[in-house]
């Protein structure tokens, strides 16, 4: 066991692993309580034409992917904001417009190149050096804002309205969520892949949803089951030789369903019937 | 002019999306009233209260609260006016205790980056006492009846020690008994800790004999002064477009709405 740890490959993986665990975990709370579960998933196809379009231009892939993603929250939240349209609608539309992007560039690069489709299923075995480096600068970021305006983060997750009358910069700190939404997702594209991102956001937060009635031990209990699903992912991986990011997915898919068997929620649910 | 006005409209008008909420009101609330907001829908007194707020603005004329105009109302303004907006229903399963809640009513004092103290704990702590909800104080929140997350709300605006206390509607949804003992408690916080309390309503009835003042609103201000100044037969008629009779019982002035000469 302790011998796979002597591999440079492996200590990469599974640093990058915890890393990208936490982000997602914690920023999944918000997107679940918050409903943005599509914008997500609509910035992750974003974000794979960036990379699509970096491997076309020789620019770097993540930086383009950054650009990409960071562009579609943008513009996404600016027509809602001008109530343009509403936001599911235009993610809706952003959704196949990147993924027709994405389809084109790989069209115009002529020769079939692996590592792209590396983006699109991830596979956090072949983390590079310069990957983690990313993956720390980027995760450390995140983690960073959250901390510094959690309690703003909170607040308009339970009432934006509230907190707006409060003081709050409501507007400007949703809108800052969006844009961490992004990055978490460019952060873990190498590891887990556009394709499979969103399972590691969006499920250990509604695992730890069924578990507890307390939205701040809902935080520790998603960030508990995010880096344990990803770590687990990883070592699964590596023991029966299979694709990480699929692995990832579905050991924290297997742990949402016994959290929704063992939710205390579902008990009183029943009981209330009796 | 009074010194101890907390709140000034002087002919404010206030348009949203093509349309007019208020219209050229002008109205002065001292320090420590109690002041019930009425009127049909959609006759702008949500507006009103958003406007004390801060979160709208007149188009013309002007609002002062505190000593500070309404676009310029600042945070520090901000925590001095506990708002409890209209009820919206929490959702049975949403991850939020009773106590996480009223914590929230904290935020905005504590500033940028600052996380709560035990002080802020302590706080919260004597807000559910004064609500008497202590008890409740891990509770989810989605499993408490109507009239007891109304009560956290209340804590909720407490809990940041204000000076405004801004209600809309803060008895709908509750069953009757619940709407009276709601609206004692109300009133027992108004004089207790020396509030300045601006109720909208539906409820003419019900508020009349606890509030010092009434504002009768349809667009336009039609009255504002006492209970049995406010609640005239003539206006009262006017402004809701069906015949209304005005009573007195034992002290108190009631209202009656109805098409009471079809049934003569």
């Amino acid at each position: 066991m302790l011998e796979m740890l002597s591999y440079e490959f492996m200590q990469r993986a599974i640093l990058a692993s915890i890393v990208i665990g936490l982000v997602c975990s914690i920023i999944g709370v918000f997107v679940i309580l918050k409903n943005l579960t599509f914008i997500g998933a609509g910035t992750s196809h974003a974000a794979f034409a960036g990379v699509t379009l970096g491997y076309l231009t020789g620019f770097n892939p993540l930086a383009v992917a950054i650009v990409f993603s960071l562009l579609t929250v943008w513009i996404v939240g600016y027509l809602n904001k001008k109530g343009a349209l509403m936001l599911d609608t235009s993610v809706g539309m952003f959704y196949s417009l990147t993924m027709a992007l994405a389809v084109l560039f790989i069209g115009l690069m002529k020769v079939y190149n692996a590592e792209v489709y590396g983006y699109l299923f991830g596979s956090i075995l072949s983390v590079t050096k310069m990957d983690l480096k990313v993956i720390l600068i980027l995760g450390a970021i995140v983690l960073l804002i959250v901390y510094l305006f959690f309690k703003e983060f909170h607040f308009i997750t339970f009432d934006e309205e509230m907190a707006k009358a409060s003081g709050i910069a409501a507007g400007w700190l949703s809108f800052l969520l969006l844009n961490l939404i992004a990055i978490t997702i460019v952060v873990s594209l190498k590891s887990v892949g556009a394709i499979l991102v969103f399972a590691l956001i969006v499920t250990p937060a509604a695992a730890a949803y069924q578990l507890t009635y307390s939205m701040i031990r809902m935080f520790s209990y998603s960030a508990i089951i995010g880096v344990g699903s990803s770590v687990a992912g990883v070592l699964l991986s590596y023991w029966f030789d299979l694709p990480s990011g699929a692995t990832t997915v579905l050991f924290v898919s297997g742990v949402f369903f016994l959290s929704v068997i063992f939710s205390p929620k579902r008990r009183i649910a029943v009981n209330s019937v009796d | 002019m009074n010194d101890n006005v907390i709140i000034r409209l002087l002919n404010a008008t206030i348009s949203y999306q093509n349309r007019t909420a208020i219209r050229d009101v002008s109205l002065e609330i001292h320090q420590g009233e109690f002041v019930g907001i009425i009127g049909p829908n959609g006759s702008g007194k949500t507006t009103l209260l958003k406007s004390v707020l801060g979160l709208v603005c007149p188009t013309s004329g002007s609002i002062q609260i505190f000593d500070c105009a309404c676009h310029k109302l600042r945070c520090h303004h901000r925590a001095k006016i506990g708002y409890i907006p209209q009820k919206g229903q929490i959702d049975h399963n949403f991850p939020v205790t009773v106590a996480e809640t009223v914590m929230m009513g904290r935020y905005s004092s504590l500033g940028l980056f600052k996380h709560p103290s035990k002080k802020d704990k302590e706080l919260v702590v004597n807000a559910l006492a004064e609500v008497g909800m202590a008890d409740y104080k891990d509770a989810p929140l989605g499993h408490l009846s109507g009239g007891q997350q109304q009560r956290v709300m209340i804590a909720r605006a407490l809990v940041q020690q204000p000076e405004i206390l801004l209600m809309d509607e803060p008895t709908t949804g509750i069953d009757t008994p619940t709407q009276y003992s709601m609206i004692k408690f109300i009133s027992g916080l108004h004089k207790n800790l020396n509030l300045t309390v601006l109720l909208v309503t539906h409820d003419i009835n019900m508020i009349s004999p606890y509030v010092d003042r009434m504002a009768l609103l349809k667009t336009r201000l039609y009255a504002f002064g006492t209970p049995s100044e406010v609640l005239n037969e003539k206006i009262l008629t006017e402004v809701y477009g069906q015949q209304v009779i005005v009573t007195t019982k034992e002290g108190g002035t009631y209202v009656i709405a109805g098409d009471y000469h079809h049934h003569a």
